[in-house]
């Protein structure tokens, strides 16, 4: 049989996002998968080298489209760690409050994303339509639903409005009740698991060699989770578990999200009943005069693919010197796919790449 | 056991700087020729994850900065390993026999900065297409001169009325 | 229906046809994607527009260009809106089409996209609601009505310049032009 080269192109019905790969065939068995990525290269690290310290924060959010907080919570946490400036205390809890909800929306579009593909539609309509419940939280409490632009060094924007408390509880039970509906239709349905199970199977030594993180490596085993090894804001205050499963195939990697939403339900009441009062942020500097001393450092945030790191240096000036985001899809997008993909079908391509959530944003920045 | 760790290296390889700037960040700052044995003793003592290779462009002292950051599954601490290259005709081994996934990182920096790797088969462009000028992440490629020069000189169309 | 939508039915249905059933090419290119899955599903219908995703651009009338544009993604885009059959309608979304946006200094975005294919509407926001993108579509199908959606024909009469502006921005492009170019006689 002839060797064949296909295009699995930017413009495609199973692509999500505009990341392209060249899969070399032979009948249906694949030799050879190259990613191409380079089509949403803005330069992102080159611009906010021109730009304040504050003006870089619209820019900061624009990199993950999917979960914009965690990249600003990131950011935020770097300046403060280098210019040395203490958050208070109930800031600390709202900022809490909104990662969670981010990361709860941002599974419930993955959740999306694998159910088109495979061709379930009813289970991926209802986990939009809840999605869309999350994204009118952030409208009432920041203004906008995409991009928040609400955590800055120093604390957050504004305080919570009236009554948002008693809408985020309402927004979880109503959750929690539709769960039932979801395990039947997707999660433990008969025709999901044989399509899933075994596909794109990673080992544990492989993961840990690959410099997996995120739910790649707790599928097949491994409990390692930046919120419980190295605690920022609050949560070494607050009782959640790290669900983990054994097998590392694409089966184990949905149901562990499943699970991690649940506990995200759990962190949000936790957060609502302790939360103290106070003040929500420390007044800034004047942001055309303000300049951060010499210095570097690296902070690390858990996001919903992975894990997020930021390293920053600072030259003493207005600007940042050097700014270098570790995201979680570079490795997983340009190291893992390839390995996963050779000897898989055609067929497959789509399930095995959404299943190790890459956001085709996050590679190129 | 941050301490130990720090005695050791300092009694193994003469000539490296071993600081603790903030809790549970360790930072070492070590010779080209060093680097290598430096990481198969740290890929032994159990950190076995590489995060991200990073490279930071001094112009001033005429050297590109290399930093290495790995973590372990055991420990919170986390390091960051420090090389330094000329900046005229920059040139380093590669890592990848003790890291397999070095090879991502420095394809991107080799594009990114001008950086070569000995060793490394794959060092074709990730994100840009054709291009011929200075490498973009480099401090004196001046982006908006770039701009003017190749965008705004391409006319609106005009229309015929 | 009252008497005025059944004459402009029967007068000219190809037009009113086609005008409710816009179908739209699946191309996720840049961040505006984030505001696609609302719009098609539940809560957020835009069946009741006649508007749905489609697999291929041979199949569509619709392209609608989400947010910033970067050199790769042209290519493809020009390649895209060429196979599309006529009448073809383009939407831009966003403010970093019209002159850049937020990333007026990068080396890699292009500013202007008008130079290099036609426009029919633009929207701003940064992301649009979908509130936003409904009301483009409805006027859209006010300028079907008039006649004044036509990016298509002017992309036809015009197609020598468009056709230099792509090749001074990519150099000797690896397709061949779409309508016949006449060489120009030097005095």
């Amino acid at each position: 049989m002839r060797e064949l080269e296909l295009f699995f192109g930017p413009q495609h019905p199973g692509m999500v996002g505009n990341f392209s790969i060249t899969l070399k065939v032979e009948g249906d068995r694949i030799l050879e998968a190259i990613p191409n990525p380079g089509y949403l290269h803005r330069g992102f690290e080159k611009l906010m080298e021109l730009r304040n310290w504050i003006q870089n924060f619209p820019m900061v959010c624009r990199i993950n489209v999917i979960e914009p907080d965690s990249m600003e919570a990131v950011y935020a946490m770097a300046v403060e760690s280098l210019a040395n400036i203490e958050v208070p205390e109930r800031a600390k809890y709202i900022r809490t409050i909104v990662l969670e909800l981010a990361r709860l929306a941002s599974h419930l579009f993955g959740a999306w994303a694998y159910a088109n593909m495979l061709g379930f539609d009813t289970p991926a309509q209802w986990a939009m339509a809840d999605r869309d419940h999350i994204l009118d939280l952030f409208e009432e409490l920041t203004g906008g639903r995409v991009y928040h632009i609400y955590i800055l060094p120093g604390g957050v924007r504004r305080d919570l409005p009236d009554g948002f408390e008693e809408k985020v509880m309402h927004f979880l039970h109503a959750l929690s009740q539709k769960l039932p509906d979801y395990n039947e239709t997707f999660f433990e349905n008969r025709i999901f698991y044989e399509r899933a199970k075994n596909i794109g199977k990673i080992e544990k030594e492989e993961a840990i060699e690959w410099g997996a993180t995120g739910q790649v490596l707790r599928a097949t085993g491994v409990k390692y989770d930046i919120r419980k090894v190295e605690p920022y804001l609050v949560y070494d205050k607050v009782e959640f578990d790290i669900p983990t499963r054994e097998d590392g195939d694409a089966y184990s990697r949905i149901l562990v999200i499943r699970d991690e939403m649940l506990e995200s339900a759990k962190i949000i009441m936790q957060c609502i009943e302790k939360m103290p009062k106070g003040k929500v942020y420390e007044r800034l500097p004047n942001p055309f005069k303000w300049k951060i001393p010499k210095g570097e450092t690296y902070v690390r945030v858990e996001s919903s693919r992975g894990e997020l790191g930021l390293y920053m240096v600072s030259n003493g000036g207005n600007t940042p010197y050097r700014v270098h985001f570790r995201t979680p899809s570079f490795n997983h997008g340009l190291f893992i796919l390839p390995r996963l993909l050779k000897g898989a079908s055609i067929a497959d391509v789509g399930n095995i790449m959404i299943s190790l959530y890459v956001v085709a944003p996050e590679i190129d920045r | 056991m941050d301490k130990e760790l720090k005695r050791r290296i300092e009694e193994i390889y003469k000539d490296t700087e071993v600081e603790f700037p903030e809790a549970n960040r360790m930072v070492l700052k070590t010779k080209k020729e060093n680097l290598l044995p430096i990481l198969e003793f740290l890929k032994r003592e159990g950190f076995r994850q590489l995060k991200a290779i990073s490279c930071v462009d001094w112009i001033e002292e005429g050297e590109f900065e290399l930093v290495y950051l790995l973590s372990s599954l055991n420990t919170p601490l986390h390091i960051m390993v420090k090389v330094r290259v000329g900046r005229e005709s920059p040139e380093i081994e590669t890592i990848m026999k003790i890291f397999e996934n070095a090879q991502v990182y420095e394809r991107e920096i080799h594009e990114l900065f001008g950086v070569k790797f000995r060793g490394n088969p794959d060092l074709s462009p990730l994100f840009l297409e054709n291009w011929q000028n200075l490498p973009p992440f480099r401090k004196d490629f001046d982006t908006r001169e770039y701009v003017k020069e190749k965008f705004e000189q391409i006319p609106f169309v005009e229309e015929k009325k | 229906m009252d008497r005025k939508s059944i004459v402009k039915w029967i007068k000219e249905p190809g037009k009113m046809g086609h005008k409710y059933s816009l179908w739209a090419v699946y191309f996720c290119t840049g961040c505006g994607i984030i505001e696609i899955p609302p719009v098609i599903t539940a809560r957020w219908d835009a069946e009741r527009f006649g508007v749905i995703p489609v697999a291929t651009p041979r199949q569509a009338n619709l392209f609608m260009i989400t947010g910033y544009v970067s050199l790769k993604t042209l290519k493809a885009i020009i390649r895209t809106y060429e196979q599309m059959p006529e009448p073809k309608y383009t939407v831009a979304f966003g403010s970093c089409p019209i002159n850049g946006g937020m990333y007026w200094d990068s080396y890699n975005t292009i500013k202007h996209i008008d130079k290099y294919i036609p426009i029919d509407g633009w929207i701003a926001g940064c992301m649009p609601r979908p509130e936003a993108i409904f009301i483009a579509v409805t006027k859209l199908w006010m300028m079907i009505d008039k006649g004044k959606a036509d990016g298509y024909i002017r992309y036809r009469k015009n197609y020598k310049f468009y056709r230099r502006n792509q090749e001074k921005l990519f150099g000797k492009l690896p397709w061949p032009p779409l309508y016949p170019i006449e060489e120009e006689e030097n005095g």
